[in-house]
C-alpha cells in the first residue's frame, strides 16, 4: 500500500515537472500573423472535404454541382454535422489534426479556433472586404487578421402586431426610443395587451437583444484593437437603463418563457411585440397570427430609425491541417459570389452576406426581407475572442441583475466589465 | 478480481514452494492484462489526466499542445473558493441536499412502512411509487416543468380553485430550488422505497411482538425497534441518496436554466458551464472539489448513522456491500 502511494506520489511530481518544464510559449497565437499568401486564377482540383451544419449540410453537395462542373478536376464531398454537436467536433478535430479542407464556423466560435492555431489566414485578394455586410465581416476578424468568409448572416428586428397597434392608434412602427417606449405603453392601455413588448430578462444570450440598444448608444464591447473590454460607459449605462425601463414599468415581463410561448402569446394577442430574427416570420405564421396581422420593422434608434442590431450566423474558414487548401479557398471563393449567395438563399433560404447578392430577385422584393437587409447595414457582432462565450454569460447575468433590480445598470455594467476584465480576451 | 482470487487459490494449496508457481502467476498476469490494460487506459488514465489538469491553467486554445500549459499548483482551487458564483452553487447544491435527502428519506420510510402493513395491491402500490425511478429524468422534468407553469400550469389551477392566486414557481428566486427538490423527493423516494422494503423484511416478527407484549405501542415499536434494526439500511439510502443530490444537474439543466438568478445553478452546472467556456483547469478542479465533498458527506454519514462500537460497524458494512 505504502509503495503505490510513493508511486502515485512520484508519478504526479514527475508529470508536474514536466508541466512546468515545457510552459506556454508568450508570443505567437491568433492575430500575430498576417493574411495568408494569395491563391493562383487556377481551377481547383482534388476532392474538398467540407462540413457544414443544418439545413446548409444537407443542401451543400447537391448544390455545389455547378463548381464541379466549372472545376472539372475537383470534387467536393460534404458531410452535414448537427448544430449540437458541431463545436466540439471540430474542436476535437483540431487537436487531433484530422481536420475537412473547409467548415462552416459560428461566428463566436472563430476566435476560439483561430487562437488554437486550428484555421488558416483568409489569402491575400480571395475576396473584397467591402462586398459584404461590415458587421458580418467582423466576426471573421481575430486580433486584426481574417480568418475566414462570411457565408450567411442574420440579424434582429422588431415584431408587432399591426391589428394591434392600430387599435392604439399606430399606424406605423415607432422610429425612436421614445416612440418605442410609447408605442408598448399604447399596446398595454389601449389594445389591452398583457405586455406591450417581450425582451428576455436574462439567461443564454439576453445579451444579444441588450446590446443592440447599448450599441446604439454608442457602446462598444471593446477598444478598437479588441484587446480592451470596454463595458463600463456612460453609453453602455444609458443602453441597459433603457432596456430595464421596460421590466420597471411592466411593460415586459421578465419570466423566462418556454419554447412556444412567444408565438402563442402573439397569436392570442398577450404579447404585442419582441425582437427576434428572420427565422421568427414562420414560427409566428406557425402559431396563427395570418401574414397581414403583423410586420417587421428596423429597430428603433435612439433619435431615428434604424437603431443598431446584432448580427449573427456562418463563417466558412480552411483548416491549417487540410489536405487540399487551395481548392478549399476556391471552392470558398465561389460560394461568396453574389449569384452563388443569391442561389443558396433561393435553396435553403439563408441570408446572404454579400451585400450585392440583395439587389436583385426575392431578396429585391419581399418587404419583411427587405427590412433585414436594411438593419444588417447597421448590425454589428461580438468581438471575436476565444473567451468571448464566457464573456457572454457574464454579461447576461448582469443583465438580469438589472432588470429584476438586484442591481443598478450602473452597477450591472461594472461588474461586467470586472468579470470580462478578469476572464480576459484569450488571445 | 476474479482472475486474481483463481491466481491466489492456485497458489496455496501445497505449503512446500510450487515448481510451476511462477507459470501460473505469469499467466495470472497475463490473464488479468486485458483488464488491466483496458482500467488504465479508460479509468485510471483519464482520473489522473484530470487531477493533473486542475493544478494547470489548461484552456481550450491548448488542445493541440497539451503540454503547452502552465502549472498553477493549487491556484485554481484557491480561485474556485473567492469566486462568488461558485459560492452561489455551492450554497445551492447543499440547499438541495439538506432538503432533498430527509424528504427522500422520510417519503421513503413512510411509503415503505404503510406498503409493508398492507395484505393487499402490495405489488401495485411498488410499482406505482417506483414508476417515477425508471422514467427518464429529462422527461420527467418536462413534464414538471408544465406543472410548475404559472398561467395555466396544474398546481397553480388547482390553487386557483380554493381562491389562490398560485406564484410563479420556477421564476421566483425563492421558490425554484424548492420546487427542483420536491420534483426530485417524488422521483427518488421510489428507490428508497424498495430498498427500505426490503430492510423490513429482515425485522423479525418476534421482536415486534415481543416489544408490544411488554406493552409498546405502535410509535414505541416503530421508534424502539423497527428504527434500529434498520439503521444500515437507513445508512445506505442516505449515503446514495446524498450522492445522487450533490451532483443534480438535469432538473436545472431542462427546467430553469439554472435562473432565475442562479438561484438552481448547482455545482455540477457551473462544472459543465466552465467545460463548455472551455476553462478545462477549472473546471476539472471545481469536479475535484465536488468529488471531495461526495467523500466528506459519506465519511459524516458513516460516523453519524453507522454503529459506534467495532464489532457490529465491520457487520453493517458487509450489508452494505454486499
Amino acid at each position: 500500500m505504502k509503495t503505490t502511494r510513493n508511486s502515485v506520489v512520484a508519478l504526479l511530481s514527475v508529470a508536474a515537472l514536466a508541466l512546468t518544464g515545457c510552459g506556454r510559449d508568450s508570443g505567437g497565437g491568433a492575430g500575430a500573423e498576417g493574411q495568408g499568401d494569395a491563391i493562383d486564377d487556377g481551377l481547383a482540383e482534388g476532392t474538398i472535404e467540407v462540413w457544414a451544419m443544418g439545413t446548409e449540410g444537407e443542401a451543400l453537395e447537391a448544390f455545389s454541382k455547378a463548381f464541379t462542373e466549372a472545376n472539372p478536376d475537383a470534387k467536393v464531398e460534404v458531410t452535414a454535422v448537427p448544430w449540437d454537436g458541431a463545436h466540439d467536433k471540430i474542436a476535437n478535430a483540431i487537436a487531433a489534426g484530422e481536420t475537412p479542407d473547409v467548415s462552416l464556423i459560428g461566428t463566436t466560435w472563430m476566435g476560439e479556433f483561430a487562437e488554437a492555431g486550428g484555421i488558416d489566414p483568409t489569402p491575400e485578394g480571395l475576396v473584397d472586404e467591402a462586398d459584404f455586410f461590415p458587421g458580418a465581416w467582423e466576426s471573421t476578424e481575430v486580433g486584426g487578421t481574417s480568418y475566414g468568409v462570411p457565408w450567411y448572416v442574420e440579424t434582429r428586428a422588431l415584431y408587432y402586431r399591426t391589428d394591434l397597434a392600430e387599435q392604439a392608434g399606430w399606424s406605423q412602427p415607432p422610429a425612436t426610443w421614445d416612440e418605442l417606449r410609447q408605442f408598448a405603453t399604447d399596446l398595454q392601455q389601449k389594445a389591452g395587451v398583457a405586455n406591450g413588448i417581450q425582451l428576455q430578462a436574462g439567461l443564454t444570450g439576453a445579451w444579444q437583444t441588450m446590446m443592440p440598444f447599448a450599441w446604439s448608444a454608442g457602446a462598444e464591447l471593446t477598444d478598437a484593437d479588441g484587446a480592451e473590454y470596454t463595458l463600463d460607459s456612460p453609453e453602455m449605462v444609458k443602453g441597459l437603463e433603457y432596456y430595464t425601463s421596460f421590466f420597471a414599468d411592466g411593460l415586459s415581463s421578465t419570466d423566462k418563457l418556454d419554447p412556444g410561448e412567444l408565438e402563442s402569446g402573439m397569436a392570442d394577442g398577450s404579447i404585442g411585440s419582441f425582437i427576434s430574427g428572420p427565422w421568427h416570420a414562420d414560427l409566428v405564421e406557425e402559431a396563427g397570427v395570418s401574414p397581414d396581422q403583423y410586420a417587421i420593422a428596423p429597430l428603433p434608434g435612439t433619435d431615428s430609425a434604424p437603431g443598431n442590431s446584432f448580427v449573427g450566423g456562418g463563417d466558412l474558414a480552411v483548416f491549417s491541417d487540410a489536405d487540399n487548401k487551395d481548392g478549399a479557398w476556391k471552392f470558398v471563393q465561389w460560394l461568396s459570389e453574389p449569384e452563388t449567395q443569391q442561389g443558396f438563399y433561393d435553396e435553403v433560404g439563408d441570408l446572404p452576406a454579400v451585400q450585392a447578392a440583395w439587389d436583385s430577385g426575392d431578396l429585391a422584393d419581399d418587404p419583411q426581407l427587405q427590412v433585414f437587409g436594411q438593419q444588417l447595414e447597421k448590425a454589428s457582432s461580438p468581438p471575436a475572442v476565444p473567451t468571448w462565450e464566457e464573456v457572454a454569460s457574464a454579461i447576461d447575468s448582469d443583465i438580469e441583475k438589472a432588470t429584476k433590480g438586484q442591481m443598478s445598470p450602473e452597477e450591472a455594467v461594472q461588474s461586467m466589465q470586472q468579470q470580462a476584465q478578469s476572464i480576459g480576451t484569450g488571445l | 478480481m476474479a482472475t486474481a482470487t483463481a491466481v491466489a487459490k492456485g497458489g496455496t494449496p501445497s505449503r512446500p514452494v510450487d515448481p510451476t508457481r511462477r507459470a501460473q502467476a505469469v499467466a495470472g498476469w497475463v490473464l488479468a492484462l486485458p483488464f488491466v490494460v483496458l482500467f488504465l487506459a479508460f479509468t485510471a488514465g483519464p482520473v489522473l489526466a484530470s487531477l493533473g489538469m486542475s493544478f494547470t491553467d489548461f484552456r481550450r486554445a491548448d488542445i493541440r499542445s497539451p503540454l503547452a500549459v502552465q502549472f498553477v499548483g493549487l491556484s485554481n482551487y484557491a480561485d474556485l473558493i473567492q469566486d462568488p458564483l461558485f459560492r452561489k452553487v455551492t450554497l445551492n447544491t447543499l440547499l438541495y441536499l439538506l432538503l432533498g435527502v430527509p424528504l427522500t428519506m422520510a417519503a421513503a420510510l413512510a411509503a415503505a412502512v404503510g406498503i409493508n402493513r398492507l395484505n393487499r395491491f402490495k405489488g401495485l402500490f411498488r410499482v406505482a411509487f417506483y414508476l417515477p425511478v425508471v422514467t427518464s429524468i429529462v422527461a420527467v422534468s418536462v413534464v414538471w416543468k408544465f406543472l410548475y407553469r404559472h398561467h395555466g400550469g396544474l398546481f397553480n389551477t388547482a390553487l386557483g380553485w380554493v381562491g389562490i392566486d398560485g406564484p410563479n414557481w420556477l421564476d421566483n428566486t425563492h421558490l425554484a430550488l424548492p420546487s427542483l427538490v420536491l420534483m426530485a423527493v417524488w422521483r427518488n423516494f421510489g428507490a428508497l422505497m424498495v430498498i427500505f422494503l426490503a430492510g423490513l423484511a429482515t425485522i423479525p416478527r418476534e421482536i415486534s411482538e415481543a416489544a408490544e407484549v411488554d406493552g409498546a405501542g405502535g410509535w414505541s415499536r416503530f421508534r424502539y425497534v423497527t428504527l434500529p434494526m434498520l439503521r444500515p439500511t437507513l445508512l445506505f439510502g442516505a449515503v446514495i441518496t446524498g450522492i445522487g443530490y450533490l451532483q443534480f444537474f438535469e432538473e436545472a439543466f431542462v427546467m430553469t436554466q439554472g435562473g432565475p438568478l442562479d438561484a438552481t445553478r448547482s455545482v455540477t452546472y457551473f462544472t459543465y458551464d466552465q467545460f463548455g467556456f472551455g476553462n478545462f483547469g477549472y473546471a476539472a478542479a471545481a469536479s475535484y472539489l465536488l468529488f471531495l465533498a461526495v467523500v466528506l458527506l459519506t465519511y459524516v454519514q458513516f460516523r453519524w448513522l453507522g454503529e459506534r462500537d467495532d464489532r457490529p460497524r465491520r457487520r453493517t458494512r458487509q450489508e452494505v456491500t454486499s
